[in-house]
């Protein structure tokens, strides 16, 4: 049923494309390239990701915002396979119509293809590579996530300003969980808080009851779920089950509608930022989800609401490069001056140096099954 | 010294433990019967826990009610697995057939196929994702006695469990087909020359072994919030641990060897990280293995 909807919210915006085309035939056309796991284990998020970016595309040719000029995205499925994001990074760099590449999905599949596009010298925007050390390769990377380095320590400080002091940590046994429990300890403990203690747990893992049983005797003040949300709906159900009563803090990861449907009232109360609201009165959202919505008939997320930024972003940078008579460099510099950009995922500004994206992140709490905005002055 | 919390790891461990058990009896009953072992069982499993769902989707009728679709659907694919990956490799009824090696590898593979063929079928039917249960069918209503929290599944799960030891120790030890399941498993060649009707006694087994398998998962699923195609395979390796500690063909071994690593992993996390708690179990099986080659409850010549 879904694949049904899908493939018509398909046709019908080639169909749009086709028109625009046709419109414009003695456009010039400058291209960007995608690189994205289209097939494969993660090939939800490549789907999420085409969608956003086709959106993306057909508002801005629509838009007129550069006459005589069309943009195309040149899709390649990378499977979520290092050794295909580097064929696909040649094969982009080859193509000199292509003046910036988005993806990869993975931080690993990333810097492979990144390694290629650093010699070859052709501007990469990840929509959600958030390794620390992706950006480091070359001043051709960028990216449009915020990496655990600001949000841990920006949960540590909402933590703190509710008297919390003794924090436990629960986190997935991965690169990610362990960047993701070690930079919110950092934060807490430099706010004056302590860390009971920090549980690790291995993937696939659905009973926590031993390790809900060891936190519970540390009596912490508050839990922070370092979790993604198959593992997370398990652990507030049972956590709730055996009576702990601590507040529960978790990280953006666990920003899922699903999670509240698998946990149902035992979510309630979850405090978490995101950096994209679903359910965002703001016109720039609105549109977008409204949008996504209609062409697509499914809902988006936040990598979807990503991947849609990234997109953006980069067209932005094709403007301010030359638009007709932009080249990689240009667009490269036009990236780095990024500034204050207003996507959905929050206003985005890359740090002139580092490269490393700042984002304004919102603060959620699950209430009557829905994660409702709090206001950021209070928790 | 009462340790509350050191006495609510003992529960998390025992319940723990109870749920490979669950498992592992139905996993031990076709092992002992055909020795072969059955691949196939996690699916069994994962194939029990949706049935119920589904009933619950549509029906929502009472848990016992859900429980008794659970079982005939149990049922009906043990007779189905019995037809399509086992019975075609077993034509021929002589002797030497029946004890070769090369049939009992050759059905291991056709398990292991039936297993994958049915996981990605209802990964591509319902999605690889887990599913939404009803809050009202969780069996995680939180029940306090002092310090100690049990949840009810806990106590669901250990009824069925010692219901399940007990009726199926009177059916193997008290009725004419457990005789006959019995005579198979002890001697194949002596049960066809005493007249018993081996291929209904098979087929028999398989719908007893897989029926529990399908309540197993069904009511693991409900205790622990997590319904989902591939969940048959953890529970599945852990079964196949008990099994192997408790010597592959006795099923209060494999019940006692089950509740044991449910126990020793969970006191385990008091004192490592939990991700090593694996570790435990399977350092348990290679001691097992190093000192007892036939497991701690095998090396008898009756199997079952």
């Amino acid at each position: 049923m879904n694949n049904i909807w899908f493939q018509g919210g398909r046709a019908a915006l080639l169909s749009l494309a086709l028109a625009a085309g046709w419109a414009a035939a003695a456009d010039k056309v400058v291209s960007i390239g995608y690189q994205a796991p289209l097939t494969g284990e993660y090939a939800q998020y490549g789907t999420l990701f085409r969608n956003s970016a086709n959106q993306a595309v057909a508002e801005f040719n629509q838009s007129h915002r550069l006459p005589g000029v069309r943009v195309e995205v040149k899709f390649e499925d990378s499977k979520g396979d290092a050794k295909e994001g580097v064929n696909i990074a040649r094969k982009f760099s080859d193509d000199r119509s292509i003046v910036g590449v988005i993806g990869d999905f993975s931080s690993t599949v990333s810097i492979a293809a990144g390694k290629v596009y650093a010699e070859t010298h052709v501007p990469q925007l990840s929509q959600t590579a958030s390794h620390p050390d992706f950006v480091k390769i070359s001043p051709w990377q960028f990216r449009n996530i915020t990496t655990m380095a600001y949000e841990g320590p920006y949960t540590a400080n909402w933590v703190h300003d509710t008297g919390a002091k003794r924090a436990a940590i629960v986190a997935i046994q991965n690169d990610w969980g362990q960047s993701a429990a070690q930079e919110f300890a950092h934060g807490f403990t430099a706010d004056g808080g302590q860390v009971v203690t920090t549980e690790f747990f291995n993937p696939g893992t659905r009973d926590f009851r031993a390790i809900i049983t060891k936190i519970a005797r540390q009596k912490p003040d508050v839990i922070y779920l370092a979790q993604f949300y198959e593992d997370g709906a398990a652990f507030l159900q049972q956590i709730r089950q055996l009576g702990v009563k601590a507040p529960l803090f978790g990280a953006s990861s666990l920003d899922e509608q699903k999670l509240i449907q698998l946990a149902g009232p035992a979510a309630e109360g979850l405090r978490l930022p995101t950096s994209f609201d679903l359910n965002s009165q703001v016109p720039n959202v609105k549109h977008y989800v409204e949008q996504y919505r209609a062409l697509y008939h499914t809902e988006p997320n936040q990598f979807a609401a990503q991947a849609y930024d990234a997109t953006n972003i980069l067209l932005d940078a094709i403007v301010k490069g030359g638009g007709a008579g932009a080249t990689r460099q240009s667009v490269r510099d036009a990236l780095a001056a990024t500034k204050d950009f207003p996507g959905v995922t929050g206003i985005t500004t890359f740090d002139p140096v580092t490269r490393e994206p700042t984002k304004s992140q919102t603060r959620l709490v699950v209430q009557n099954g829905q994660f409702v905005p709090v206001a950021s002055t209070k928790a | 010294m009462f340790d509350a919390f050191f006495f609510q790891q003992v529960i998390n461990g025992l319940s723990q433990g109870l749920v490979y058990a669950l498992m592992a009896i139905g996993f031990t009953l076709i092992f002992g019967v055909l020795n072969v072992v059955n691949f196939a069982h996690g699916e069994l499993y994962m194939l029990g826990a949706f049935a119920g769902l589904l009933v619950i989707q549509a029906f929502a009728p009472p848990l016992f009610v859900v429980l008794l679709l659970v079982v005939a659907v149990g049922l009906v694919s043990g007779v189905l697995l019995e037809r399509i990956a086992f019975r075609p490799l077993r034509r021929f009824a002589d002797e030497a057939s029946l004890k070769s090696k090369a049939i009992r590898e050759a059905t291991l593979l056709s398990s292991l196929a039936i297993s994958i063929v049915v996981r990605e079928l209802v990964s591509n039917l319902f999605g690889s994702n887990m599913q939404t249960i009803p809050q009202q069918y969780l069996l995680m209503t939180p029940i306090t006695l002092g310090p100690l929290t049990f949840a009810s599944g806990q106590f669901v799960i250990f009824g069925f469990a010692l219901a399940m030891l007990l009726a199926l120790q009177w059916f193997l030890f008290y009725t004419r087909s457990g005789l006959s399941v019995r005579a198979v498993a002890s001697n194949l060649t002596g049960a066809l020359h005493v007249g018993i009707d081996i291929q209904r006694t098979i087929v028999l087994t398989f719908m007893l072994g897989a029926a529990l398998g399908a309540v197993s998962g069904f009511l693991v699923g409900l205790y622990t919030g997590n319904i989902f195609p591939a969940m048959g395979f953890g529970a599945g390796i852990k079964a196949f641990v008990a099994m192997v500690m408790g010597g592959l063909n006795s099923i209060p071994g494999a019940i006692v060897c089950a509740l044991i690593l449910g126990l020793s992993e969970s006191i385990a996390t008091e004192y490592i990280p939990q991700g090593w708690a694996d570790l435990i179990s399977y350092g348990l099986l290679l001691l097992t293995l190093l000192f007892f080659p036939n497991g701690i409850f095998g090396g008898r010549r009756e199997r079952v």
